[in-house]
């Protein structure tokens, strides 16, 4: 397949609009901000190299399914499973609520893996849950039951004690 | 069904917006590297076309001085007393002379016309004069 300027656009086009939840995501599946850009990194090149998206359906869907694809395997390459880096940011605050980014982050970390997976890519993916469920292979009513499992506990460790994440 | 408490707090969370990735490290230098093996392509080939050009030129110059010198010295009648024998010009009479002997002699009786300061005398002009008995 010959790879056209227009292609070589759309892409780059999907890049900027998703690039930051993708990244999110990756962050959570990785643990590492470092790990998840090269994750991200590698499906946007991959793309880039082998020709369009014109074939895709769903390409956001698409999108998050091989950025999560990419990081497992970086994952199962490096063996290991790092934390999650408590300093690094991963939100840019409203209103410079850098202690709300740092609770949101904690909030998330805490979570189980599978929950903030859901999690992330309903709010900051924007993706619905049965898109949610094609992606990670699961029922519609697991990803909603996950989703409510995680909004409360994030809602509950968000408006707890400012430094609960320290304990978590 | 998400409550509205819930969905308040989603609103709240999508606030916060996750940061965007570095830039892809080929997306920019892959458009920049094409354009400049593009620019670099058409500047090369615009030296090989001048390089080429030049030296045409300069081929042709040279072959057009030679024929042009060759023609100047290639009569033998016109070989002048004061231009000077070289290979160029013996090359051109044994071309151009209608026999060997006529370009022979014309190379080997040339009168040497060297000029003399006011005064002088030249000692072969003297010793031609002699009388010697022999």
């Amino acid at each position: 397949m010959h790879r056209t300027d227009g292609d070589t656009a759309e892409i780059e086009f999907l890049y900027r609009q998703h690039g930051p939840a993708l990244l999110l995501f990756a962050q959570g599946v990785t643990g590492e901000r470092s790990r998840a850009q090269d994750a991200v990194h590698q499906v946007f090149l991959k793309l880039i190299e082998k020709g369009s998206l014109d074939r895709v359906a769903d390409k956001k869907a698409y999108l998050f399914a091989c950025v999560r694809n990419a990081a497992l395997n970086e994952g199962k390459r490096r063996d290991r499973n790092a934390p999650l880096e408590p300093d690094s940011a991963w939100f840019s605050p409203p209103d410079r609520d850098y202690a709300g980014e740092r609770n949101l982050r904690c909030a998330l970390g805490a979570l189980p893996n599978d929950q903030r997976q859901v999690m992330v890519l309903h709010i900051w993916g924007e993706l619905t849950f049965s898109q949610i469920s094609d992606l990670l292979d699961v029922s519609s009513n697991t990803v909603a039951s996950r989703y409510r499992y995680a909004l409360a506990k994030v809602r509950d460790s968000m408006f707890a004690k400012e430094n609960s994440c320290a304990n978590s | 069904m998400p409550t509205l408490d819930d969905e308040r707090f989603e609103a709240h969370l999508k606030r916060f917006r996750p940061l965007a990735p570095e830039p892809l490290p080929t997306v920019g230098t892959s458009r920049r590297a094409r354009r400049t093996f593009v620019l670099g392509a058409w500047a090369t080939a615009a030296v090989a076309i001048l390089v080429v050009g030049a030296l045409t030129l300069h081929i042709r110059t040279n072959r057009a001085r030679v024929t042009e010198t060759i023609g100047n010295v290639g009569n033998p009648g016109h070989l002048t007393e004061d231009q000077p024998l070289t290979m160029r010009s013996a090359n051109a009479l044994m071309a151009k002379a209608p026999s060997f002997k006529s370009m022979v002699d014309d190379m080997a009786f040339r009168a040497q016309k060297i000029p003399l300061p006011k005064g002088k005398r030249s000692a072969v002009a003297l010793l031609g004069k002699e009388k010697i008995k022999l």
